[in-house]
C-alpha cells in the first residue's frame, strides 16, 4: 500500500515537472526568437542568427518530445479525468505557439525578407509585444495548474499585448503599402507581419481556453 | 447441516446480495462517476472491506441485532428479510438508490402489524426523525466541508496533478473505511436475526485465523454483499454518480467525507459520552441510512452551486423512494407472512416473547 501510494505520488512529481518544463519552453523560446530578429536586423542570415534559429528548433522539438509525453502519462496513468481533455487541449495549443516561433524564424532564414531601416524600431516594437505576450501565457496557463486567482491576472496582459500587437501590425503595414517598395517586397513583409501577429493570436486563443477552463475548475 | 436453516438463511442471502447492489453505490458512486476511480477497483475494495467490517466488527453492532432479533421466529425472520430483500432489488432495478435500513424496519413494522404486536412508537419515531435529519444534516456537513477543502487547495497553490493525486487517494481511503463501517453496521440487518440458530461451529487455522459461528455466518453474509456489489451494483452506481449531478472530484471527496461523518456523528457512543458529559445536545444512536446521507450530500453541493446542475426528476424519483420503500416493504412482508403461515404452515411468531 505504501509503495504503491509513493509510486503514484512520484509519477505525478515527473509529470508536474514535465508541465513546468513545458512552459519554461515557451519562455524560451520567446526569448531567443527576440535574440534571434534582433541579430537578423543587424547581420541578416549570419552564423549567429543560424545557431538561434536552431537553436529555436532544438526547444520546438523537446516541446514536441514534453508534449507528447505529458498526453501518454495523462492517459496511461488515467489522471485528472474531468480535465484530462482540456489538458490536452491546452498542451497542444501552447505546442502550436512554440511551433509558430520555430516557422517564423525559419522563414527569416530561408526567405531573407528585406526589412528597410525606417522601421526597425516598429518591427522590434512587434516582436517584444508578441515575445512579451507568449511569456504571459506561459505564466497564465503556470498559473492554471497552481493558482486559479493568478490567470486573470496574466490573461489579462496577454489580451492587451495582443490588442497593442495589432495596432503595431496595422501601423507597419500602412507604413509598408504606403511606400515606394516593389509589390512583391510588400506583399513578402505583409505576409511576414502577419506571421509574427499570429503568434499573439495564438496566444489570445490560449488564454480564452484557459479563462474557460477556470471557471469549469471553480465550479 | 440443517438444510432448513439453509434455506431460510437464503433469504438473508437475497438481502445481503441486494443491499451490495444498491449501498455500494453510496461509498463509490462519486468516485466513479467522476471516473476518479474504476468500477472494478471500486468493486473489489469495497468487497474486501466490507466483508472484513462484517467479520471483524459486525458482533459490535449489537443493538440493531437486538431490535431486528425481536422477530423470534425463524421463518418470520426469513420473510422479513425477504420482504426487505425484494423491495430493494425490485427499486434497485430502477436504478434508484434506496434506503436498506428503510426496507427492513417496513419489513419489521409489517411483520408486528401481522402478528397483532404494537410497534414501539417511541423508536419508531427516533428512528423517523434520523430519516429526516439525516440527509439534512448531510447537505450542510457537504456544504461546510466543500468550503473548507476548496479554501484549502487555493490557498495552498498545490498543484493540479497534485491535488488529484490526494483526491484520488482520499477518496480511496475514505471508500474503504465507509465499506468497513457499512459491514460492520449492516450485517446485523441482514444476519442479525438467523445468529441464534446458526449451525456453524468455530473455525481455526494454526491459531493464526480464528473464527466464531456468528463470524461465520457474517463471512457469508460479507460474501453475499459482494457479489451484489460485482454482479449489480453499476446501475445504482451511475444514478449517484452521474445522473443526479455532473460532480468534480473535490465534490465527490465532500460527499464521501459528510457521508462518513454523519454516520459517525449517529453512531459513536464516546461522541454522545462526550457531548451529554458537557450539558451538549447529543444525536440519538440510530441506525442511520447511508443512502440518505449520500443524495442529502450530492443535493447539498448541487443548491451550493446554485441547483441548476441538479437533476431535479431523478432526486424527486429517489426521495419519493424514500417513503415508498418502507411502505412497500411493510405491505409485502404482511401479505407475505400471511401465505407462509396459512400456505404454507410455518410459524412466523412466538407470542410469549416480546417484540419491537
Amino acid at each position: 500500500m505504501f509503495s504503491t501510494k509513493f509510486s503514484l505520488f512520484s509519477h505525478t512529481k515527473e509529470l508536474e515537472q514535465k508541465i513546468d518544463m513545458l512552459h519554461d519552453k515557451i519562455i524560451e523560446a520567446a526569448m531567443v526568437f527576440k535574440k534571434a530578429t534582433d541579430v537578423y536586423l543587424k547581420e541578416k542570415r549570419s552564423q549567429t542568427y543560424r545557431k538561434l534559429s536552431k537553436e529555436i528548433k532544438i526547444i520546438e522539438h523537446d516541446a514536441d518530445t514534453l508534449r507528447r509525453d505529458i498526453e501518454n502519462r495523462l492517459y496511461s496513468q488515467n489522471l485528472i479525468p474531468d480535465f484530462r481533455g482540456n489538458i490536452l487541449e491546452l498542451v497542444e495549443n501552447l505546442d502550436k505557439v512554440i511551433n509558430e516561433f520555430d516557422e517564423v524564424a525559419h522563414k527569416f532564414y530561408i526567405e531573407q525578407p528585406e526589412i528597410p531601416e525606417k522601421y526597425y524600431e516598429r518591427f522590434r516594437e512587434l516582436v517584444g509585444q508578441v515575445c512579451e505576450c507568449a511569456e504571459n501565457l506561459a505564466m497564465a496557463s503556470r498559473a492554471f495548474f497552481y493558482d486559479l486567482s493568478a490567470v486573470r491576472d496574466y490573461s489579462k496582459k496577454v489580451y492587451w499585448l495582443e490588442h497593442e500587437s495589432d495596432k503595431t501590425t496595422a501601423s507597419l503595414k500602412e507604413g509598408v503599402f504606403d511606400s515606394d517598395m516593389e509589390l512583391a517586397q510588400k506583399l513578402q513583409l505583409n505576409s511576414f507581419l502577419t506571421e509574427v501577429a499570429d503568434i499573439a493570436d495564438l496566444a489570445e486563443n490560449c488564454v480564452d481556453q484557459l479563462l474557460i477552463y477556470v471557471i469549469k475548475r471553480d465550479i | 447441516m440443517d438444510f432448513g436453516y439453509l434455506f431460510f438463511l437464503s433469504s438473508g442471502l437475497f438481502l445481503g446480495w441486494s443491499l451490495g447492489a444498491n449501498d455500494a453505490a453510496n461509498i463509490f458512486g462519486t468516485a466513479v462517476g467522476t471516473k476518479m476511480v474504476r468500477f472494478n477497483t471500486a468493486a473489489v475494495i469495497a468487497s474486501i472491506f466490507i466483508i472484513l467490517g462484517a467479520v471483524f466488527g459486525g458482533a459490535g453492532t449489537t443493538e440493531t441485532l437486538d431490535t431486528l432479533g425481536s422477530v423470534n421466529a425463524l421463518p418470520g425472520a426469513f420473510m422479513v428479510a425477504l420482504s426487505a430483500a425484494v423491495t430493494v432489488f425490485w427499486m434497485s432495478r430502477t436504478g434508484l438508490s434506496v434506503s436498506t435500513s428503510q426496507a427492513i424496519v417496513g419489513a419489521i413494522i409489517g411483520w408486528n402489524c401481522y402478528c397483532g404486536k404494537s410497534t414501539d412508537f417511541a423508536v419508531f419515531g427516533k428512528i423517523f426523525g434520523t430519516w429526516m435529519l439525516c440527509p439534512l444534516l448531510a447537505a450542510v456537513a457537504a456544504v461546510l466541508l466543500y468550503f473548507v477543502l476548496r479554501r484549502f487547495i487555493r490557498y495552498s497553490h498545490m498543484h493540479l496533478l497534485r491535488q488529484d493525486s490526494y483526491v484520488r487517494t482520499g477518496l480511496i481511503l475514505m471508500g474503504a473505511l465507509c465499506a468497513y463501517a457499512l459491514g460492520a453496521n449492516n450485517i446485523a440487518n441482514i444476519m442479525g436475526v438467523f445468529v441464534d440458530s446458526a449451525p456453524f461451529h468455530d473455525f481455526a487455522i494454526d491459531n493464526v485465523v480464528y473464527l466464531t459461528r456468528i463470524q461465520i455466518l457474517f463471512l457469508l453474509g460479507g460474501m453475499a454483499i459482494a457479489v451484489g456489489i460485482v454482479t449489480y451494483s453499476h446501475n445504482v452506481i451511475n444514478t449517484v454518480g452521474n445522473n443526479m449531478l455532473k460532480m468534480t472530484p473535490l465534490a465527490a471527496l465532500t460527499v464521501v467525507m459528510a457521508q462518513a461523518l454523519v454516520l459517525f456523528l449517529f453512531s459513536s457512543q464516546s461522541l454522545r459520552d462526550y457531548l451529554i458529559s458537557h450539558s451538549l445536545p447529543a444525536f440519538p444512536l440510530v441506525p442511520v441510512s447511508s443512502t440518505q446521507a449520500v443524495i442529502g450530500a450530492i443535493l447539498g453541493i448541487g443548491l451550493l452551486k446554485g441547483g441548476r446542475g441538479i437533476n431535479w426528476g431523478i432526486s424527486g424519483r429517489i426521495v419519493a423512494g424514500w417513503v415508498i420503500t418502507p411502505l412497500i416493504a411493510l405491505i409485502v412482508c404482511f401479505v407475505s407472512l400471511f401465505f407462509l403461515e396459512n400456505v404454507f404452515n410455518q410459524v412466523v411468531y412466538q407470542p410469549e416473547l416480546t417484540m419491537l
